[in-house]
Order: structure tokens, then C-alpha cells, then sequence
């Protein structure tokens, strides 16, 4: 995603993204990033809390606003209440099969 | 906690597997253009690469591997008529409340208060598939989707990766 904002903005048009991932971030340097330090797939936060939802958001367009540095990367003040890991789930034999045949 | 060294963890994990060690882009630098709009006055546009469709469409390859496929969302979308398919994160929260991953209630609710200008009547979900071919997605399918978000009068995009 990282590659698309550069293209993107290339092309003219401002863009930021939203990470979970900071130190994929820092390799890959969007024109600008916005870190949550959340579970990938908690980029706005948990189900159903809406103010912190709203919060990233607004951040997240306020950053479009403010940024004047190429690259930068802002990290947002959210702690998360549990202790998280990176954990995908393992490729079924068939799936890397199909995989390989590709 | 400090944040998660992703980088490290997918070298180790997929290579276990046997996959090639994917070789990250790095840049030093970024291109950048600055906003030229007040935001109440900007056009916003968001994409999703979390392996998110419409319940009336396909569903997203859960384990797809350089998948570029790209899905218009349209701007009036219901966030519970979504699906999501991607193994790579855990999505349970996501697929309670779309929001937390691809916050559509909350970008019309800006539209709607006049926070922002307007919702782009194309929203986007793709790249999805740990995508080995960047030269495909450097050299054609970004640049074909900055024409579209051209299209759109699009002032603002916003990209979500999963």
C-alpha cells in the first residue's frame, strides 16, 4: 500500500496511509504515514467505539493538512489495552499448491 | 508496548514455509504534493486492502498471493454488506464493525457535518495479495486507479493496509 501512495501522489494527488505497521512504514516511506500502534486490522480502533474511530480519522485528514516533510510518519497516542502478536494463519498445503502452479 | 517488528516476523515465518525472503522496497525519500484545499472543501477518497467485498461480490482469495484485483465500493455502501477474506490478520473485530478497518460511517458523518467536503462517489478494496510484483502495481495499477480518483475529483485519498 505503501508502493500505491507513492504512485498516487506522483500523480498529483495528496494521499496518507493509515499503518499498523511501523517499521514497514519507515522501509517503504509513503509521502505521508499515520501509525496506530494496534493490531493490524484495528487501524481505527475496536468495534463499536466510534469516538476513537471519529478521533483516527480526523487525525488521520488533519495530517494531509499539516504534514510538510515527504515521509513522515506521525505515531498516534493510542495504547492498546492487551498485549498483541503477528500471528496469520498458516497457508493450507493446498493453497501453496495453487500458489506454486501460478 | 513497542511497536511489532513486522518485518523480522514475516522474514522468519515465510521463510520457514518456503517462500523466497521478500525483499522489502526502501526508499530514502517520497514524493509529495500538498493540499491545495481547506479540508470542508476536499473530495475523499479510501482505499482498503484488507481483503474487504461486497456481500453480493466475490470473496477475496483468503491466502491470494500477488492478487491486484480492485473493487469500486460505492459511496452509499451499508458497512454491514461487507465480507472479509484475508488469513493474514485477524479480522473479528473488522467483521463485527467495518470501521475499524475501512471507517465508511465515519467519513460520511464528516461529509454529513460539513467537516469535509464530499464523500468520492468510488471507494476502493484491493491489493490485497502479498503482492511480490511491484513493478505491476509501481507502473499500471496505481497509476490506472490515480486516473480513476481523477476522475472522481479527488482531493484527498486515504490508503488502509491490512
Amino acid at each position: 500500500m505503501g508502493l500505491v501512495c507513492r504512485a498516487v501522489e506522483e500523480a498529483g494527488i495528496p494521499t496518507v496511509c493509515v499503518s499498523t505497521g511501523r517499521d514497514i512504514t519507515a522501509l517503504v516511506r509513503p509521502p505521508r504515514s499515520y501509525f496506530i500502534n494496534a493490531p493490524m486490522g484495528n487501524n481505527f480502533g475496536g468495534a463499536g467505539d466510534v469516538a476513537t474511530q471519529r478521533r483516527i480519522l480526523r487525525a488521520v485528514l488533519a495530517l494531509a493538512v499539516e504534514a510538510r516533510e515527504p515521509g513522515c510518519i506521525v505515531d498516534d497516542v493510542l495504547q492498546w489495552p492487551v498485549p498483541f502478536a503477528f500471528n496469520p494463519a498458516l497457508p493450507t498445503p493446498e493453497a501453496i499448491a495453487r500458489q506454486l502452479r501460478k | 508496548m513497542q511497536p511489532i517488528r513486522y518485518v523480522d516476523a514475516l522474514i522468519a515465518k515465510y521463510g520457514a514455509m518456503g517462500f523466497p525472503a521478500y525483499d522489502w522496497s526502501r526508499y530514502d525519500d517520497a514524493p509529495f504534493t500538498p493540499l491545495r484545499k481547506p479540508l470542508a472543501q476536499c473530495t475523499i477518497s479510501m482505499l482498503t486492502s484488507g481483503g474487504v467485498s461486497r456481500c453480493a461480490m466475490p470473496p477475496f482469495d483468503p491466502e491470494a498471493r500477488n492478487d491486484l484485483r480492485l473493487d469500486t465500493v460505492e459511496a452509499d455502501a451499508p458497512s454491514d454488506d461487507f465480507q472479509i477474506h484475508d488469513s493474514y490478520y485477524d479480522h473479528s473485530d473488522a467483521d463485527h464493525d467495518l470501521n475499524c478497518i475501512f471507517p465508511i460511517d465515519r467519513l460520511r458523518e464528516m461529509a454529513g457535518d460539513g467537516e469535509i467536503g464530499a464523500v468520492a462517489p468510488r471507494l476502493w478494496s484491493g491489493f490485497m495479495g502479498r503482492i511480490y510484483k511491484r513493478q505491476a502495481v509501481l507502473q499500471e495499477k496505481a497509476p490506472a486507479l490515480a486516473r480513476e480518483l481523477k476522475r472522481d475529483r479527488v482531493d484527498l485519498f486515504v490508503a488502509i493496509p491490512a
